[in-house]
């Protein structure tokens, strides 16, 4: 898409609210691939996490006229999804694949980089998933999703003080743990 | 206590230039960054548009079955009362079960019953009810103030049960109708008030 005649995120929640229910496409394709990685690293699997963010979207858009500040829309999405994703959390079937338990598969026309990639992305999940729920979501939506400290107060509804504290934490266990793997 | 160079954190969160740290803690902030960049470059998931878009094609159900399930689905509900609203409260009841005799009453059904606003906003150029008994849509139901007191009015018929609701305030500003008495937390982060419609004795 032509990025200079993007509609808004404004513009988007406008025409949702005027009707245009189609346009709603445009929302879950600018916003899914962020949401649906967000989930995966906070339920550790990516089945629950496509249930979490589907759950959240269709929810967002029933409640779209509540979106005080459409120009925030991303940030709304994120803590819709992450209240989705405690719901998950809370009623967790053990059934569940985590991503620990299922690493990437080889496929045999992969590249030797290929492969060295992904043993290195099973170890920063592993190294991940040493933290607690809260620091691994202070590190992802910091670090992953790219948010500022502002941004990531909107979406969870956390203090910046304590999200900054949680980041910084998140880093040093990471670091120790990478350090260690190494 | 931090197990690592603050300096890091400095570079990280933008503070100072990487440029400022030592080669070992220029190898620490890449290590964390590479680490970052795999996590984003993951495997993507499947997309879940297709099912969200006829998700939201699918029609709704009725109002009725919408409202059986809110009220059969366990949810947690928070209920916060000052003393002083109790008062208030009991004192609103109290004038709702007395009017209705001195009112005319609109038609009101077997599952329904009316619900009065009464909220103040001085200076306000328009005051709206919103909830989710409207679909959280701003302008279908709108409060009028015909003695320019400030003091704004509406009276509705609304299906029985719990019903969260916000005022809008000329359009644009939410919020929570301080008479209510009982809030309830909703996804956003923000807290809903919260309105219990009986049927209306015949």
């Amino acid at each position: 898409m032509d990025v200079a005649s993007a509609p808004s995120d404004a513009e988007v929640v406008a025409r949702v609210l005027g009707g245009d229910r189609e346009a709603f496409g445009l929302v879950i394709r600018r916003y899914e691939p962020g949401l649906l990685r967000y989930a995966a690293r906070m339920l550790g699997s990516r089945d629950a996490a496509a249930d979490a963010v589907a759950e959240g979207l269709v929810r967002a858009y029933r409640h779209l006229a509540s979106c005080r500040d459409p120009a925030r829309l991303r940030t709304w999405l994120y803590r819709i999804v992450a209240n989705r994703c405690k719901s998950h959390l809370a009623r967790r079937a053990t059934a569940d694949v985590s991503l620990d338990e299922a690493p990437p598969v080889a496929d045999p026309r992969d590249t030797e980089a290929a492969v060295e990639r992904a043993e290195q992305l099973v170890l920063v999940e592993r190294a991940l998933r040493t933290l607690s729920p809260e620091k691994q979501e202070a590190f992802v939506l910091k670090h992953v999703e790219g948010m500022s400290y502002e941004e990531m107060a909107a979406a969870t509804g956390e203090r910046i003080p304590t999200l900054k504290m949680r980041v910084h934490r998140a880093r040093e266990a990471l670091l120790q743990a990478l350090e260690e793997y190494r | 206590m931090s197990t690592i160079d603050p300096r890091i954190h400095q570079v990280l969160d933008g503070e100072i230039q990487r440029e400022a740290l030592p080669p070992e803690l220029r190898r620490q902030v890449e290590l964390l960054e590479a680490a970052a960049a795999l996590l984003a470059a993951a495997p993507k998931a499947e997309s879940v548009e297709q099912r969200v878009m006829a998700a939201l094609r699918r029609p709704a159900a009725p109002r009725r079955s919408r409202l059986v399930w809110w009220l059969v689905t366990p949810r947690a509900i928070v209920l916060r009362m000052r003393p002083v609203w109790t008062l208030a409260l009991a004192a609103g009841l109290a004038l709702l079960t007395l009017l209705p005799a001195r009112v005319s009453r609109p038609d009101v059904g077997e599952e329904e019953g009316i619900a009065q606003f009464v909220a103040r906003f001085p200076g306000a150029r328009s005051v709206a009810v919103v909830g989710s008994f409207n679909d959280w849509r701003a302008g279908s139901i709108a409060l009028e103030d015909r003695d320019h007191d400030g003091v704004w009015r509406g009276v509705v018929v609304l299906p029985t049960g719990a019903h969260e609701y916000m005022f809008v305030v000329d359009g644009e500003r939410w919020v929570a109708d301080p008479l209510a008495g009982r809030y309830v937390a909703d996804d956003f982060g923000r807290e809903n008030s919260l309105l219990i419609v009986r049927p209306v004795l015949q």
